[in-house]
């Protein structure tokens, strides 16, 4: 089960940084949603703004706007780095038919001669598909600067 | 600052060279010299806002923010009131308080231990008595505070001269945009209780100014948000909503000439304003039916106009705007010649269905985070514009689009249509009168 958790996640950040941004939504689940707190220890995505709190549809306009071909803010592309690590299975917390995974992310971004490093902790609650392998219920990145200022961020965490 | 050999000779005459009726020179962003005199005669006069009252409801609560690039604390004493003061300890001026926000029952300083209360009267030093007596009585070691503060329907403001216009005169006609976005709450009130984005862009803090009125650039700065069909993606939340798709372009990707037709126009300071887009029509539903009911319970015959949103944006030179579409305050804040900072702060409306909130916050998550889909290209235009011009060989800025088209009174307003550039020439004006004088 852990490796093939680990195999899943590590599959999530190449996507990302190959720039395979419909693959990527293809991993959440059609009722899936990703979270990204404007505020630490959030505990409801409408208690206060969020970075991104995408679900399905929100997502869509996002990756087909990344692949648009007058995104200015992505002239030059991004190019990104996705390192995950400290990956722990959460046994207790886990909705039923889901795993609760914990990890840890930095990503590395660099564009425009500036490269820029955000930290986080990450939980993906994975459920388990009928035929084997996961999809995304949830994924929700706290990021250690959650609060502070941003300069434009483009690509997903 | 880096060899500026005009410093010396910024006199009116060099101020006025600047800006001409139909067009800028470039240093006019460009020039650390023309900042710092801006700090100090626009930012340094004009009244600027802090933040909202319903950011410290209780007594003892404090934001810490930024005026003009001091650091100050608006905080709510014991007594229920608002006061603004400067983050400085009166001792050797460490800032007494770093935290975003809190609750204190005082402020103490960490250096060396002085204390101060909510409302930064000067509560005390440690091991008093090497002090000459009496040398710490009388006030004279309080917190200091912003010279003027006022308050506007919850919003607070703080000016950093003692004279001038009052906040009534310097909003003037403002007032009513204002009052637009706060009656539209069935209780007549508004709450900042979402939190805050913050965000800084490499450019001059006048180039987001000229920016936000410019119906000129939102098919082609934004054109990665819109559809096949023509219109943007559903700025009012997630929610099945036609209503809330702005129509940037015609179905056959030109210009969509109901722009050409929305009311542009100003006030006296250098205030603008944009009304609302023709394609962000009134809401319908059951959400709406409610919200309707709360607002005629509330306002009677008068419900219909004020829930009205006359206005897409409002701007009140020169440092923040009101978003009616996203329900947001946008406070831009200097940094340098060429940085500015943003902080967006959402506003519920008291007493609307809780539905109408939850649609609002994620049309502020889509639109307005440092993720959001409007905001990221607009800051790329903005950041480009100063890298731009940095370059020598072309020294004019040109804001020449519906020349002398507007109609303008005696008492400073002024009244004109579409992708005119007339807002950023009534912001120009604006500007030659604080930094020649006449304001
Ligand atoms: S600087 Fe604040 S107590 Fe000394
Ligand atoms: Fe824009």
């Amino acid at each position: 089960m852990r490796a093939e958790i680990e195999r899943f996640l590590y599959l999530e950040a190449r996507l990302l940084d190959e720039r395979r941004f419909e693959e990527w939504m293809n991993l959440f689940a059609e009722d899936g949603w990703y979270w990204v707190p404007a505020a630490p220890d959030q505990k409801d995505p409408y208690d206060g703004v969020s970075i991104f709190f995408d679900d399905r549809r929100i997502m869509k306009t996002r990756l087909e706007r990344l692949d648009h071909p007058r995104i200015h803010s992505q002239k030059p592309a991004s190019r990104t780095m996705h390192a995950l690590s400290n990956i722990e299975i959460d046994e207790e917390h886990g909705e039923e038919g889901e795993v609760l995974v914990r990890s840890n992310l930095t990503m590395f971004e660099f564009r425009l001669d500036k490269q820029t490093v955000y930290g986080g902790r990450c939980r993906h609650s994975l459920r388990i598909r009928d035929g084997g392998g996961f999809e995304i219920a949830w994924k929700r990145v706290d990021l250690v600067n959650c609060d502070g200022v941003f300069e434009t961020l483009s690509v997903p965490f | 600052m880096r060899g500026e050999p005009a410093m010396a000779a910024l006199d009116d005459r060099a101020l006025r060279g600047l800006v001409e009726s139909d067009r800028v020179h470039r240093d006019f962003y460009t020039s650390p010299a023309v900042f710092e005199l801006e700090m100090e005669r626009i930012f340094g006069r004009a009244w600027l806002i802090v933040g909202h009252a319903s950011q410290v409801p209780e007594p003892g609560d404090f934001v810490t923010a930024t005026l003009c690039r001091h650091p100050v604390i608006m905080s709510r004493h014991a007594d229920g009131e608002v006061h603004l003061m400067f983050n400085r300890c009166a001792h050797r001026g460490a800032q007494v308080c770093t935290e975003p926000r809190g609750n204190a029952r005082r402020f103490e300083c960490p250096y060396h231990g002085w204390v101060y209360e909510t409302d930064g009267r000067h509560a005390g030093a440690p091991y008093p008595k090497r002090y000459a007596s009496g040398f710490l009585k009388g006030g004279e070691f309080d917190l200091a505070k912003v010279p003027r503060m006022a308050v506007y329907r919850g919003f607070v403001f703080g000016c950093l001269s003692a004279d001038g216009p009052g906040l009534d005169e310097f909003l003037g006609p403002m007032k009513s945009h204002i009052d637009a976005m706060v009656d539209r709450a069935p209780d007549g009130e508004v709450e900042a209780c979402a939190g805050t984005f913050r965000y800084r862009f490499g450019a001059n803090w006048k180039i987001q100014m000229e920016n936000q009125n410019d119906l000129y650039h939102p098919m082609f700065t934004h054109a990665s948000t819109t559809a096949r069909d023509g219109t943007q993606f559903r700025r009012h939340g997630a929610e099945d909503d036609e209503a809330g798709r702005v129509r940037l372009l015609k179905e056959n990707e030109a210009l969509n000439e109901q722009w050409e037709e929305l009311a542009i126009g100003g006030h006296r300071y250098g205030h603008t304003y944009m009304e609302r887009f023709p394609m962000d029509r009134g809401q319908s539903g059951p959400v709406h039916e409610r919200y309707r009911a709360a607002m005629e319970a509330s306002y009677g015959e008068r419900a219909a106009e004020a829930m009205a949103v006359k206005h897409h944006n409002s701007i009140f030179y020169p440092q923040w705007s009101i978003q009616y579409l996203t329900q947001h305050i946008r406070v831009m804040n200097p940094v340098s010649v060429d940085c500015t900072e943003n902080v967006i702060i959402p506003l519920k409306l008291k007493g609307a269905p809780e539905e109408m909130w939850r649609a609002a916050l994620r049309s502020n998550n889509n639109s307005h985070s440092p993720s959001g889909m409007v905001m990221s290209d607009d800051m790329e235009v903005w950041i480009r514009c100063q890298r731009g011009l940095a370059s020598p060989g072309r020294e004019w800025v040109v804001f020449a689009r519906g020349m002398n088209e507007e109609r303008i009174d005696n008492a400073g307003s002024f009244e004109g249509r579409g992708t005119s550039e007339a807002n950023a020439r009534h912001q120009h004006a604006a500007w030659l009168d604080y930094m020649c004088g006449e304001a």
